[in-house]
């Protein structure tokens, strides 16, 4: 028995335990289920990246502290990937963003069948990714597909080819799917957000002298500024995840060259079923979003601050 | 500062008629009150002469150049609306110059400009804050603040003061009442208390169902209201209204057969349906009337007191300023100073 509390606590031990553990089982069914379905899987994962572990080797299995990282650092295709990361998320970003605002805004006007013209617009997102990324890629193939045909009739290409099969070009199909796939997600959240914007404050604006460009400026803008920042984030970092259309589309070829980080995590792990090199990866990319993630969320703090 | 015409100016959302012809001439430096129930197109009238709502039909002009077609910007005009409409984004400074900075105005210019409307508005301490930071009263201040900080040819107030409580709204009438003293701009002010209506303006506009009702100076409307509807709407306790017929020799008959005694009307037939209007202020308790009224109800205000009477089953007010009446009760002699009374045809129109 313990010795007895200071103040005077005459009931049995068992009593008071019971007591000071209550919020703890209170609170235990939702942390048992937090723990058991989103931390263990992410530390078992993690702990691949410092195993070697390969599905086609028995012998396998054995912890190889940093070697993995030690080959990463060396791994030109790596190093590809990354950039090809970079310039993947950057331009299907920016182009979702800015053609999903013109959207919105368009929207945002009232005109004659906007309900119809507005349910068409959100269509893509339902469409499975596989499906779209397939869809593109017939759209591409100029056996099947008018686009190619298209570009070539408008002088973009000197000739009607597949560019999934351009090493230069290859990058701009699953973009262009992307980019497709992805405006409603924009359009979406910009319109409701552009739709909370009080009308009196555009009145007030025209009477105080503002055009069109300046009432943009000086009310849309800022309004709008919350959900971009954070529509950007998430975008960001989900399109960076995102490697279903590559994989369906080009499987990271020409010659790696829409290799990106998650698609060439997918075929470490998948095809040469090398799942410790691939958590490695998968750490690194986890850890590159991070930063990425803190660094908008401080920048978004700051600005709310300053405000 | 600026004279706005108004000419037979008319509106129409789609089949629905809003404003039928409304002629209305407003001299430089005058204090209008457009004043009428919701839905009267008050709110519409305003809103087209700042430019918010295209003109159907007619003509608007300000200082003598029709603006029917001019932007809003266009139009030298400042508006305070009933929501403030306050840049959330910017510092009440910033709220007060913007309009100044869209025009390119110099930057010492703008900060005496911005600085002496805040001193006028009370507003100094506060330049820095966002409007969240300020309390209802102080945001409609801002909002008179970037009205009144470019000096335009004339205001425009949508209900300003509707959305702060009692207490403020008196304070914020004298204060408004006082800046036009000051500034003697010209001023539109929406409305659809009558309170508001009668303490601030040079001239009132009554109107309902999308015409005007009356226009004319604040005691003009109360005294000598120019329909049922002015009568009805102008005053609180509102006018007490009692049907009856007219007999020529100079009395109003009511259904129950009690005659009041009017001043004969030149227009009015023997016998025909007029509505008797009397304000609760004007009905006397005169001991020795020979007219018996039930008491219904006695409602002190503190500084009067409303009886509630009712005349064979015709309900009717009294105001009073006499204790006496709490006592009141259950029978009280009422009389009808003929000199008080309001006489309305049919139609509804004033008969002198």
């Amino acid at each position: 028995m313990p010795s007895p509390a200071p103040t005077d606590d005459r009931r049995p031990f068992l009593g008071r335990l019971a007591d000071a553990s209550q919020p703890y089982l209170y609170s235990a069914p939702s942390l048992v289920l937090i723990v058991a379905v989103m931390l263990v899987p992410l530390v078992l994962g993690l702990s691949y990246a410092f195993r070697d572990i390969q599905l086609l080797n028995p012998f396998s299995g054995g912890f190889v502290g940093l070697d993995h990282f030690r080959v990463l650092g060396r791994d030109q295709d790596f190093y590809r990937a990354l950039k090809n990361t970079l310039w993947w998320t950057g331009a299907s970003v920016f182009l979702q963003f800015f053609l999903g605002l013109i959207l919105a805004l368009l929207l945002n006007k009232p005109f004659a069948g906007r309900g119809l013209a507005q349910a068409l617009v959100f269509l893509p997102w339902a469409v499975p990714s596989f499906l779209a990324g397939l869809n593109w890629a017939w759209l591409f193939n100029p056996v099947i597909g008018p686009l190619s045909h298209w570009l070539h009739a408008l002088g973009i290409l000197s000739e009607p080819l597949n560019i999934l099969a351009d090493p230069q070009l290859a990058m701009w199909g699953p973009i262009a799917a992307n980019v497709w796939w992805g405006i409603p997600f924009f359009a979406i959240t910009l319109l409701a957000a552009l739709q909370a914007i009080p009308n009196d404050l555009y009145e007030a604006a025209a009477i105080d002298g503002a055009g069109p460009v300046q009432r943009f400026v000086s009310i849309t803008l800022p309004f709008l500024a919350p959900t971009i920042a954070i529509t950007v984030l998430l975008r960001t970092v989900w399109i960076s995840n995102f490697a279903d259309l590559i994989i369906v589309m080009t499987n990271g070829g020409p010659a790696d060259r829409t290799q990106i980080v998650a698609s060439y995590i997918f075929t470490q792990a998948f095809r040469r079923l090398d799942f410790g090199y691939a958590s490695a990866i998968a750490l690194v990319l986890l850890a590159a979003l991070l930063a990425y993630s803190m660094l908008i969320v401080l920048l978004r703090q700051t600005l709310l601050n300053r405000n | 500062m600026a004279s706005i015409e108004i000419s037979a100016v008319a509106k129409s959302f789609g089949p629905f008629a809003v404003l039928h012809g409304i002629d209305l001439d407003i001299a430089d430096s005058e204090f209008i009150v457009l004043v009428g129930p919701s839905g009267c197109g008050k709110s519409t009238l305003l809103r087209m002469i700042a430019g918010l709502e295209s003109v159907t039909a007619g003509e608007i002009s300000i200082d003598g150049r029709r603006v029917n077609e001019l932007a809003p910007k266009d139009r030298d005009i400042a508006m305070v609306f009933q929501s403030y409409a306050l840049y959330p984004h910017m510092s009440v400074a910033d709220n007060m110059s913007y309009s100044l900075r869209l025009r390119k105005t110099a930057k010492e210019k703008i900060a005496a400009m911005v600085s002496d409307a805040g001193a006028k508005l009370g507003l100094a301490p506060l330049m820095e804050r966002r409007p969240k930071a300020l309390s209802g009263g102080q945001r409609q201040r801002v909002a008179m603040g970037r009205a009144i900080v470019r000096q335009p040819k004339a205001f425009l107030f949508d209900e300003p003061l509707s959305n702060l409580d009692a207490r403020l709204r008196e304070q914020m009438r004298a204060e408004i009442k006082k800046l036009h003293a000051d500034l003697g701009a010209t001023s539109i002010y929406v409305t659809h208390d009558q309170i508001e209506a009668m303490t601030l303006a040079d001239r009132i506009v009554a109107m309902h169902g999308g015409v005007v009702q009356q226009v004319g100076a604040p005691l003009d409307l109360y005294d000598r209201p120019a329909n049922l509807f002015v009568a009805g709407f102008i005053g609180s306790p509102a006018m007490n209204f009692l049907d009856g017929r007219y007999a020529r020799e100079g009395a109003v008959v009511l259904p129950d057969g009690t005659r009041i005694p009017v001043a004969p009307r030149e227009n009015l037939a023997e016998g025909a349906q007029v509505t008797l209007g009397i304000r609760p202020e004007h009905v006397a308790i005169v001991p020795e009337s020979p007219m018996e009224a039930a008491v219904e109800l006695i409602e002190p205000t503190g500084f009067g007191i409303i009886l509630h009477l009712s005349l064979h089953g015709l309900p009717f007010k009294v105001f009073t300023l006499d204790r006496e009446a709490l006592k009141a009760g259950p029978k009280v002699p009422v009389a009808f100073p003929s000199q008080h009374l309001h006489v309305f045809d049919a139609e509804g129109n004033r008969a002198d």
